[in-house]
This record gives structure tokens, C-alpha cells and sequence, in this order.
């Protein structure tokens, strides 16, 4: 074993930190709102209890529905989004790679492509 | 920054053995023309995918066959983090086989229902891909990777049937057990990674010895591990998915999850406790004594109760499941060649078995459009050969000895009694009052089958299309060919040799 003859009570203990740090992340934010709701004055107007939207006024129930079409550009978003983390780092060493680095690439954008063909001819592209 | 130089300096392209990864390719290639031709043919032609779908695995096949006759057996690339060895070749072959038949039993089904065609031969073909990959895999990234691209396409497979509530239900409830077992698998993945400080199986295999200071964080690694492929192979406790998913999907699926979907998760649970946990037997061996005790005892029970075909043969192929996972018990111990030779031999065995068992299914309720067992009745008065052809399958999941079933049950057995210890013997005995209990639901569809009215009267002959008659035809010849030369099987079970496993 590579950590040592204590290895069990060491592993042990760091996260015996974790939790201590948990419980102290708990008392505090109590500790903080227990005194705050003493010395604060108590007066609940309307505008106060409105549900907190970055400063917009929120709009319908917590549970509102949402358009489903908007799921196809999520995953579009993914196929470009996976495509560009991977070019991105390659680009960069292209010349490193040499061939057998473009050729790989050619056959990893060619399979997301065929997502994007398939998105194309199934006229999701398209807003209805 | 000097690890970065260093490593900038070093890179090689890897030497990539094409002649190994030939089979990969082609379906790769395969179910990207199955894709392109499916998004740029008319209706009317759609049936051209099926054919391309037979002929892209029957393609994959072929370098399965020449890797498989060349003489240096063993091909090791990417460090050994994939690797072609004798054992991945046949179960390879099994995939790629199996893939054609559920070929053949689908294509009239696809055709009659009014669903998305193309989809299917494509994800088909994209989960066959997974399995053939997880032959190989022999690192826990490319272990995880295989599993979830053989999964994912299943989960919507399971759900092709868009329209139909009980379709839905069954990828729902498929697909959410199935991410809850990778999430527990991944956790123990981590662990193993933390410990081993690699994610090559063998690597693993030298540092896992529930020995020293990270011997308990070692036992929860091993049992996450297993945990998370029980799910797969639908081992009770973990095995509450497979009925509800069985019965919803569409039939065919049903027959592609439960033979090539359940093996594939087998292969991988024998490739990890072979090759990353032999020295890990203390945990896991009790651990999978009690899964197959209770795989096959719970499966074999609940099966008597069902009145539901499909429903039945669900838990008829979790309590198969136990008897794969029987010889798995002792396969640490001085058993190990024989059971992982017992484990390939009953995987065959058993996918010939229940492929045309499904084939006769699927024929039956063209006409009765039902799946009680009751609609079954006096089918050997007006479809003969479907009935004898059901008996057999039946006979041979049950394992009567001529037949294939009894091969499989034999070669398990073997191995719990080469292991030769009080808790094999148990698990033996378990087994083989198990063997007993399983023919009562078996022979009572048999029984429906030959001394049955027939409901309503209802004597119209069976319309059984051609493909449909070719998969009843290669899986009834499996069937019996494997039984009565047992030698066929019993070789690919010996020639079988995992690289790596043991710890050797």
C-alpha cells in the first residue's frame, strides 16, 4: 500500500473534515438567520414575498409548462457543444497529431453530422 | 508544466490492428448507411433496411470467422484496454448470430406496425455495436462506455412502440433502473479507480486483495460493481424491471433483451470478476451464491403464477439467469475454467433456446393477437409444426436431455460439483429442485399446447412469413444440434480462453 501504516484512519479522517465542515456550514447559516430574525424588525408586505426572479415579477405557478419543442435544440446544442470541446483541444496540436489526429477527427465529426442530417431530414429545423 | 512538455514530446499514433477491430467497423459502417439510407429512401421501399440490417451483421461476422481461424489467437490493442481473445471471438459470433435471427423475427413485425422503421434497424444495430465492443473491453472506461452504448438504444427500443401506454411503461421503467445501476456501478468504478490508481482490469486485478489498509473500501468497490451488472442481468433482488419491460416492448425487443441484452451483461460481469476480482473471491463468491439461490428460486416462483405468456417466459429468463449465474458462485476457486466454460456454453445454449421460443410467439399471435397462455390451446391440432417446435424450445429451456437446455444445465452443474465445497453441493441441490419447479409452468404450456381446446374453435392456419420460418429453422437446428453433439458447444466453451483472467 502506498499510503502508509495509519492509511484506514487518515482516509478516515479527511473526511471526518468534510462533516465537520458540514455541521459547521449548518450552525452557522442557523446561527446567523436565529439572530437576525431577533433583531429585525417584522413587517411581511406583498412585494416582500414575492418569489425572487433575478428582479422580474414571476409569472404563473412554480410548475408552468414549458414549450417541448425546445428539447430538440437542447440536444442540437449538445451535438455542436461536444463537438466543439473536442475540436478545440486538437486544434491546437494539430500538427502533433499529423495525419491519424485529422483523420480521427474527420470520423467524429462525420458521426455528429449524422445527427444533424438526421435532425435535417426529420424537419426538426424547421419552427413550426 | 514539465509533465505537459514531456508528454507533448512522446506522442505516437497508436498501431491500430484493423484485422481486429474489422467487425467493429463494419457495423459501424453498417448502421451509418442503415441511417442515411433509411432518412433519404421513400415508404415504399423501407423494407431495403431489414435487408441491409442481415446482410451488415452477417458482413461482421465474416472477420469474426478469419480473426478466429488465424493462428495468433490473441490480439491486444490500446495497451490492452481491448483485446480479441478466443473468448470475446465466440461470444462475439454469438452477438452478431443472434442479431441476425432477431433480424428475421422482426422484419414482418416492423413492416405490419405503422411505427418508425428505420429507427429500429439503426438502433438495433447501434446496440449490437455496444455488445460486440463489450466483448472485448478489458478496461473500466471501455467497459462503461460498452455498456451504456449497448443500453441507450435499448431503452428506446424498448419504447418504440410510441402510441402504446404499456411500450412506454416499459422504456420508462427500463431506462430508469438502468441509470440507477450504472449510477451504483460508476460509484464502485471510482472506487476501484481510487484504489488500483488504473482502470485496466488487470491492473486492478494486482492491487484488489482485501488485504491492508483499503480493504473495506475494496469489498464496497467489488460489491458496487456487481451490483450495478446484476441490474443488467436482472439477478433478484435487482431483477423488478425485467417483467413490466418484457411484456411492454414490442416482441421482438423483448427477445433481443433477453437473449443478447442479458448476455452481454454477463460477459461483462465475468470479464470483471475474472480478470479484476480474482483475488477479491471472499466477497463476491457469497455474494453471487445468494444471487443465483435466489434467481432462480423467485423467478421460478413467480413464473408459476402467470397467466401471460411473455410474462411468464420474463421471469422464466430471470430464473434462467440463476443458472448462468450458478457456476459464476465458485468460479474463483479451483472451478474456474469449467465455469467460465459452463457460463459461455449456457449463454449459447440458452439464446438459440429462447430466440425460438420467441419465434414461435410471435408466429402464434399473428393469429390470436394475445399472449395467454390460454390462447395457446390445441395448437398442434391446427398448427403442427409450431406446436412440436414450441414443445421443443419449452423442453429444452426446462433441460430434457436431448436437447440444447440440457447441455447448458449439465456443463453448470459440472462445474458447482469440480469446485467440490459444501456451499457448491448447496447451491447444486438448489439448482436441481429449481430444474423441477421450472417444468411445472413449461409443462403446463405444453399442456395447453397438445390437450387443449382450441378457443372459440377457431381453427384457421397459421400464416408464418418466410423470415419468420428461416429464424424458427436456424434456432430449432441450434436447438437440437447442441444437444445431440453436445461436442459442438462443449468446444466453443473450451476453446473459450479469457486472457487475463485468474490473475494469470
Amino acid at each position: 500500500m502506498s499510503v502508509g501504516e495509519s492509511g484506514v484512519s487518515e482516509f478516515l479522517r479527511s473526511y471526518l473534515t468534510v462533516g465537520w465542515f458540514g455541521i459547521a456550514a449548518v450552525v452557522l447559516a442557523g446561527l446567523l438567520l436565529w439572530v437576525a430574525s431577533l433583531v429585525r424588525p417584522s413587517r411581511p408586505g406583498h412585494e416582500k414575498l414575492l418569489t425572487y426572479e433575478s428582479g422580474v415579477d414571476p409569472v404563473g405557478e412554480g410548475w408552468s409548462q414549458s414549450q417541448v419543442r425546445y428539447y430538440i435544440f437542447a440536444l442540437l446544442f449538445v451535438v455542436f457543444d461536444v463537438e466543439a470541446v473536442f475540436i478545440f483541444p486538437w486544434a491546437t496540436q494539430l500538427e502533433r497529431y499529423g495525419t491519424f489526429g485529422l483523420v480521427e477527427m474527420g470520423v467524429f465529426v462525420f458521426v455528429l453530422l449524422l445527427g444533424l442530417v438526421y435532425a435535417w431530414r426529420k424537419g426538426v429545423l424547421r419552427w413550426v | 508544466m514539465s509533465l505537459v512538455a514531456s508528454s507533448a514530446a512522446a506522442w505516437t499514433a497508436p498501431v491500430i490492428d484493423y484485422h481486429a477491430l474489422a467487425p467493429e467497423i463494419v457495423l459501424a459502417v453498417g448502421l451509418s448507411v442503415v441511417l442515411l439510407v433509411d432518412l433519404f429512401t421513400a415508404e415504399r421501399n423501407k423494407w431495403l433496411l431489414s435487408v441491409l440490417t442481415g446482410f451488415t451483421l452477417l458482413g461482421a461476422t465474416l472477420p469474426v470467422l478469419t480473426l478466429a481461424i488465424h493462428d495468433d489467437s490473441v490480439r491486444s490493442l490500446f495497451e490492452g484496454r481491448y483485446v480479441v481473445d478466443e473468448f470475446s471471438l465466440v461470444m462475439k459470433g454469438l452477438f452478431l448470430l443472434a442479431g441476425y435471427v432477431i433480424v428475421l423475427l422482426s422484419s414482418a413485425y416492423v413492416e405490419e406496425g405503422d411505427y418508425w422503421r428505420g429507427e429500429y434497424w439503426f438502433l438495433l444495430l447501434t446496440s449490437l455495436l455496444g455488445m460486440v465492443m463489450m466483448s472485448s473491453s478489458r478496461d473500466l472506461v471501455s467497459v462503461f462506455v460498452a455498456l451504456e452504448f449497448l443500453s441507450i438504444p435499448a431503452y428506446m427500443l424498448a419504447a418504440w412502440r410510441k402510441r402504446d401506454l404499456r411500450s412506454n411503461e416499459a422504456g420508462v421503467k427500463y431506462f430508469l433502473l438502468g441509470v440507477f445501476a450504472s449510477a451504483v456501478m460508476l460509484y464502485g468504478m471510482s472506487l476501484l479507480y481510487g484504489v488500483a490508481n488504473s482502470t485496466l482490469l488487470v491492473d486492478i486485478g494486482e492491487s484488489i486483495d482485501l488485504d491492508g489498509d483499503f480493504a473495506a473500501v475494496q469489498a464496497l468497490a467489488v460489491v458496487f460493481v456487481v451490483v450495478g451488472f446484476a441490474f443488467k442481468v436482472s439477478a433478484v433482488p435487482f431483477h423488478t424491471w425485467a417483467p413490466d419491460t418484457y411484456e411492454g416492448a414490442p416482441t421482438p425487443v423483448t427477445a433481443f433483451l433477453s437473449v443478447a441484452s442479458k448476455a452481454a451483461g454477463f460477459i461483462a460481469l465475468v470479464v470483471v470478476l475474472l480478470t479484476a476480482f480474482p483475488a477479491g473471491r471472499d466477497v463476491w463468491q457469497p455474494f453471487v451464491w445468494v444471487l443465483s439461490a435466489l434467481t432462480m428460486t423467485i423467478g421460478n416462483v413467480f413464473a408459476l403464477r402467470q397467466t401471460n405468456l411473455v410474462r411468464m417466459i420474463a421471469y422464466s429468463s430471470v430464473s434462467q439467469g440463476g443458472f448462468v449465474l450458478m457456476p459464476l458462485a465458485v468460479a474463483g476457486g479451483a472451478a474456474g475454467d469449467a465455469a467460465l466454460r459452463a457460463v459461455v456454453v449456457y449463454l449459447v445454449v440458452y439464446a438459440a433456446t429462447n430466440l425460438g421460443m420467441f419465434g414461435v410467439i410471435l408466429a402464434v399471435s399473428r393469429k390470436t393477437r394475445s399472449s395467454d397462455i390460454a390462447s395457446l390451446g390445441g395448437l398442434f391440432s391446427y398448427a403442427p409444426a409450431l406446436g412440436v417446435l414450441l414443445t421443443i424450445f419449452l423442453a429444452s429451456l426446462a433441460g430434457i436431455p436431448p436437447l440444447g437446455g440440457w447441455i447448458g444445465k449439465f456443463a453448470a452443474f459440472q462445474a458447482l460439483l469440480t469446485d467440490a465445497t459444501p456451499w457448491a453441493y448447496v447451491l447444486a441441490v438448489i439448482g436441481a429442485v429449481n430444474s423441477v419447479i421450472a417444468f411445472g409452468y413449461y409443462g403446463n404450456v405444453m399442456r395447453e399446447v397438445w390437450m387443449r381446446p382450441v378457443p372459440h374453435g377457431d381453427n384457421t392456419p397459421i400464416v408464418t412469413p418466410s423470415s419468420l420460418q428461416i429464424a424458427l429453422g436456424i434456432t430449432a437446428v441450434a436447438t437440437l444440434v447442441l444437444g445431440i453433439l453436445p461436442g459442438v458447444v462443449l468446444h466453443f466453451g473450451d476453446i473459450a480462453n479469457l486472457v487475463g483472467a485468474f490473475g494469470g
